[in-house]
């Protein structure tokens, strides 16, 4: 019965990448992985937005009086969350044009819309980066009591998954380059474009929500 | 596997042999040795039951126990009993190796067992929710009204006004406050026979206040007042009823005792009233979570003392001196300094070592805030200081 | 059925350590699950014992107040993060595919990295011992208490504990993403949704639970970090914080945390019952359903952790928690009826697995008890709570994990284990499980609160906290009859074959232990107990008995 050659081996080319593409076929096991995983993401940042609404439906007045200036905590969507929020949605577009491009074969059109996307990612990490220090000379950190953390965590941890998409962007680019995607094996960039769209939806819900959403008290 | 029909059977002959022997012999155990079995059993029975209820609505909660523990009696001895004939019932006879009848399930048996227990906890859940709206039922005029302040690692009872209303625990404004809570003297005070509504207080982290002879316990969150009322029996007046604090606080929560002593309703007053008198006679210690009033005079009447006053300060939950000097026999002065805010520190002196007979206790007060004590005379030798709220703050007095 | 022989020399447990470090194969990393798990079992035992070694008399005999909180917050920690949650995992890694007929996991790599990462954060904690004293607020490590505001009651140790427990947290989400591709996708032909053994739904389930609850935990103590060293505002009411809202975020992953501690135990239960009765499980679908029920409903009932906090709505939980004893009785009468005219071999697999029931049937009334609110208004933080969950977490889990050792361990080495030995570690644990935990009833009862160091001598808890310390040592000596069972078991136990106990399900058709691609070839399946059809002939299902299809 050894070296039976109906055996399924975990040699070589591994067969469980093979059982990636089920004979039945539907959904890809990469692609399945990565939406359920965003699931647990999704379950996460429920949790910093449960904390969120907890921590305003609290607080007698929102925003919250800013200790330096003795006036509430201000938001300015200008000049650089609005122009950010708008690329990152810009982004998504881009990255599904990627994925329709190589499930055409068309190794051109993916090339160049991956590249848009990720300088897009590197771009509002960037423009974030910079909202942070001013916001920060005008006195709201972290340790600012409860806007301050609330802000700053959800913002942050959102920046932290972009930057997570960025270095997955960047991985698809080097190996776009590399030759390694073909119109029947292109799994990796379905995943990472769901991961990107999903990072997409989180940002749209914060800024409605830590811009858009009026105060209160 | 050469083994005969009959060693099933003989081994179950045997096991019943076993068990009537040891029946037997149980029985004449107790009854030479005189063992009071049915005191034995009664022990045993009442320790599955809660503690004597001295409040009203502990009766209803103590009935509710009653029936929901009957309940759970009578489903362990079925379940657990079904469990035990199918397995003596049903073992496999060595040699055995036919297949059962393969039985996949009964829709209708699931059906049956899907639908009693709901109607069983449905029923559980009703007559729980009944016995709740009675526990957490406030009047519209509760007769007595006292807050109870926990902090790291002590209660408080602070008496206030029949018609005042707090809404957070800063509104809080005792007409008199019971600092120690358990002790001669010490403890929460309570009129029997009367509704009392009590505020739950922290300075700093989650408490409970819970008095197992209440069968009740509520958390005592900061941020939050959390409220609730209960009458002690009329019949109980007179008797003392021990309680502690039962949410993890630090490592002082075990030392978080107090009595709650329920006295006659006149009693009561008069003994309120003598509490009040004789702390506005000298200027009273401010209630936790307040800071104390600076410039506050030490209390008068004592002969000055000999030498200069031993300096000592708590920070942090710790003295911030490990050794002094004091000298001997002569009576001396502490000025005691407590920067930890809204924490509750002392001075006490023991005799040797922390664990040593107490010999002079300071009063315990919140900071940040300083006091003076007046120590009396000490003969030579080696003393331990300590604070009384926190064990873990200690160190070396020798007196010379 | 043919026996696979296994060529001498084929590498699969001859091979190198560096083999095992390096390994993706599950077998092997669940194997590894498994020995993580019981150092970490046997660590938190010894914590257990330190802190029974304290209560037995009162006076403070050993150790101080903030040694002691650290003993209880550390034994609990290491029980349930590196203890009973990874262990259920590892019993799923090495099963479930080879239930499912397949070669592997879907993502064998990333089921490395979730393996490493436990040992890892075990060491962080650890650590923890050596750097000031470990976290000491309790596992459940509400706020303020562990933000180390104002006062400094606890150290750096929080802080590691916060870290490992993050990092468990991540390595059990990868592998529920990994058990959940592995199920949905990897199945053998014939292996439909409805055919798949109990233990795999169990594990289905637990990952769904897994994939949803962990992140919230995260994002909690992510949250307490954030207050304990960055200046955070989330929990601390001075700053204009919640207390109460770490009590939500935490329990909403807690509760169904119990419940992942629990399921796959009961799956492996669900395996061990029809096969020592010879018949198979009792109502398969309803138990499916129930399974899913308890899983959703788990859900739904956290705040009955918070009952005497004054903030919650009361009813709905009470509600809530009362119905989730229906399917959860379901599954015991399910259980107790595949016994039922079944004819049943007494062998150690058996014993464990009617010890759940029981123990379990116990933790599962008392908690019934529990959820009548006013009762727990007595009841809550006292010796009652540290019971009924020792019942249904010991008592159940625990005693799963031991049926499920024994009935496996000849599937994962090749070698049988003593029955002696079993039967006495079985009785023995038994015996003392019962003798630590039943008297914490009546201490709950009488009043004596959770988390303390040390209890007044006139209080009248002397008695039974002694007969619960004697009951905790001598659950410690019956580890050494299952140690030296291992030992002996591994360097001369008596040869498995591959289906030592005449198994339904598709790991018993294979060599023992499985060669590295697991299957050579695979019976038809058409049922869930395609083993048992091998054997006796698909005729043979139905409700009439039958003679041996063939040898």
């Amino acid at each position: 019965m050894a070296g039976d050659s109906r055996a399924l081996t975990t040699a070589d080319h591994s067969p469980v990448a093979g059982l990636a593409h089920d004979a039945r076929g539907g959904i890809s096991n990469v692609v399945l992985g990565m939406l359920l995983f965003i699931t647990s993401e999704v379950m996460f940042f429920g949790g910093l937005f449960a904390a969120y609404f907890n921590v305003r439906a609290n607080a007698p007045l929102w925003p919250t009086i800013n200790p330096e200036t003795q006036h509430q905590f201000h938001l300015e969507m200008l000049p650089l969350v609005l122009p950010a929020t708008f690329i990152l949605i810009l982004s998504s577009f881009t990255c599904q044009l990627a994925v329709w491009g190589i499930r055409r074969g068309d190794r051109t059109a993916f090339l160049r819309n991956i590249s848009v996307t990720f300088l897009i990612g590197i771009a509002f990490l960037i423009m974030q980066g910079t909202d942070y220090v001013i916001l920060g000379s005008e006195g709201m950190t972290l340790s600012a009591g409860t806007y301050g953390t609330t802000y700053f965590t959800l913002t942050g941890f959102h920046g932290a998954h972009v930057f997570g998409g960025v270095i997955m962007l960047g991985v698809l680019l080097y190996r776009g380059l590399a030759g390694q995607f073909s119109a029947r094996h292109h799994d990796a960039v379905e995943a990472v474009s769901l991961y990107w769209h999903f990072v997409d939806v989180v940002w749209i819900l914060l800024f409605s929500l830590l811009y858009l959403l009026p105060g209160k008290g | 596997m050469a083994s005969s029909p009959r060693t099933g059977r003989s081994s179950a002959a045997i096991g019943a042999l076993v068990v009537g022997a040891l029946l037997v012999l149980g029985v004449i155990v107790v009854v030479v040795a005189r063992v009071d079995v049915g005191g034995i059993g009664q022990r045993i029975v009442a320790s599955l039951y809660p503690p004597p209820a001295v409040t009203d609505r502990a009766v209803h909660i103590r009935d509710l126990y009653n029936t929901v523990f009957a309940i759970a009696v009578v489903i362990f001895f079925v379940v657990e009993g079904l469990i035990i004939w199918t397995v003596v019932r049903y073992r496999r006879k060595p040699g055995d190796d036919e297949l059962p009848p393969q039985t996949h399930g009964n829709a209708i048996a699931e059906v049956v067992w899907t639908v009693v227990p709901s109607l069983i906890v449905a029923f559980m859940f009703v007559i729980s929710w009944q016995t709740l709206n009675s526990v957490e039922a406030i009047s519209a005029q509760p007769q007595t009204k006292i807050a109870a302040v926990a902090g790291q690692f002590q209660w408080q009872f602070a008496y206030l006004a029949q018609d005042a209303t707090p809404k957070k625990c800063e509104d809080i404004k005792p007409e008199y406050t019971q600092f120690a809570p358990t002790g001669e003297g010490g403890g929460l005070y309570v009129p029997a026979g009367r509704t009392i509504q009590l505020f739950l207080c922290s300075p700093d982290v989650i408490h409970a206040f819970y008095v197992p002879q209440f069968l009740f316990k509520r958390d005592v969150v900061p941020g939050r007042m959390n409220t609730f009322e209960f009458t002690i029996d009329k019949a109980d007046a007179g008797g003392t009823f021990r309680g502690q604090c039962a949410e993890l606080c630090g490592a002082g929560h075990r030392l978080m005792l107090f009595e709650v002593h329920a006295l006659q309703g006149g009693d009561f007053d008069a003994w309120l009233q003598k509490q009040i008198a004789a702390a506005s006679a000298s200027p009273p210690p401010p209630p936790s979570g307040a800071p104390a009033p600076s410039g506050e005079p030490a209390p008068s009447g004592q002969p000055p003392a000999g030498g200069p006053a031993l300096q000592i300060s708590a920070f942090n939950i710790a003295f911030e001196q490990t050794a002094l000097q004091a000298p001997a026999n002569a009576p001396f002065k502490i000025d005691f300094d407590n920067k930890d805010p809204g924490t509750p520190h002392n001075v006490a002196i023991h005799e040797g070592s922390p664990t040593g007979a107490e010999l002079f206790k300071g009063v315990i007060f919140p900071g940040p805030a300083k006091k003076t004590y007046d120590v009396p005379a000490l003969k030579p030798g080696t003393y331990a200081f300590v604070c009384s709220v926190h064990p873990n703050m200690t160190g070396t007095l020798t007196v010379q | 059925m043919a026996t696979t022989a296994l060529h001498p020399a084929a590498p699969a447990y001859r091979s190198t350590l560096y083999d095992w470090v390096t390994t993706t194969d599950h077998k092997k990393i669940g194997i590894m699950y498994l020995i993580n798990s019981f150092l970490f079992f046997f660590l938190g035992g010894l914590l257990a014992l330190g802190v029974r070694a304290e209560l037995a008399r009162p006076g403070l005999q050993f150790v101080t107040d903030q040694t002691y909180n650290e003993l209880f917050t550390m034994h609990a920690t290491f029980m349930i993060f590196l203890f009973i949650i990874p262990i259920l995992a590892g019993f799923g890694n090495y099963i479930v595919p080879l239930q499912i007929g397949a070669p592997d996991v879907a993502f064998p790599r990333i089921n490395a990295l979730s393996l490493w990462m436990l040992p890892l954060a075990g060491i962080l904690l650890i650590l923890s011992f050596f750097t000031g004293g470990s976290a000491a607020a309790g596992w459940t490590s509400y706020a303020p208490l562990s933000e180390d505001r104002p006062l400094a009651a606890i150290g750096p140790g929080q802080d590691l504990w916060i870290v490992a427990v993050v990092f468990i947290g991540t390595s059990s989400i990868l592998g529920a993403v990994n058990f959940l591709v592995t199920i949905f996708k990897l199945r053998a032909p014939g292996m439909t949704l409805f055919r798949m053994p109990i233990m795999v739904w169990t594990v289905l389930v637990t990952s769904i639970l897994v994939l949803l609850a962990t992140p919230v935990i995260t994002s909690a103590l992510i949250m307490l970090f954030i207050d304990r060293n960055l200046g955070g505002s989330f929990f601390d009411p001075k700053f204009g914080g919640d207390a109460i809202l770490y009590q939500n975020i935490f329990w909403f992953y807690s509760h169904p945390a119990v419940y992942i501690m629990v399921l796959p135990a009961m799956g492996m239960i669900s395996e061990i019952l029809p096969v020592f009765s010879r018949k198979p499980l009792f109502g398969y679908k309803a138990f499916v359903f129930a399974t899913a029920g308890i899983g959703a409903l788990g859900f739904s009932v956290w705040a009955h952790h918070m009952f005497t906090t004054g903030a919650v709505y009361l009813p709905f939980f009470s509600l809530m928690t009362f119905l989730i004893a229906v399917p959860t009785g379901v599954k015991m009468f399910n259980w107790i009826f595949t016994l039922w005219r079944g004819k049943l071999r007494l062998s150690t697999p058996l014993l464990f697995a009617l010890g759940f029931l029981s123990m379990f049937l116990i933790g599962g009334i008392n908690g019934a008890i529990s959820a009548a609110v006013p009762v727990d208004f007595a009841l809550h933080d006292t010796y009652w709570v540290v019971s009924h969950l020792h019942y249904v977490l010991f008592g159940g889990s625990v005693f799963g994990v031991m049926a499920g050792l024994h009935y496996w361990f000849p599937k994962m080495t090749g070698r049988m284990l003593n029955e002696t030995l079993g039967k006495t570690q079985f009785v023995l644990m038994f015996i003392g499980f019962n003798m630590t935990f039943f008297p914490m009833h009546q201490l709950g009862l009488m009043g004596m609160p959770r988390r303390i160091a040390d209890y007044a001598e006139t209080a009248g808890w002397n008695d039974l906290n002694l007969v619960a310390t004697i009951g905790g040592f001598l659950i410690a000596t019956s580890m050494i009859p299952l140690l030296w069972n291992v030992f002996l078991s591994l360097r001369s136990g008596k040869p498995a074959g591959d289906d030592p106990w005449e198994g339904n399900t598709l790991e018993w058709a294979t060599s023992s232990p499985p060669p590295p691609y697991n299957f050579d070839h695979l019976p038809e399946i058409r049922s869930e107990r395609p083993v048992f059809d091998a054997r006796w002939g698909p005729k043979a299902h139905g409700t009439a008995t039958a003679a041996p299809a063939e040898h």
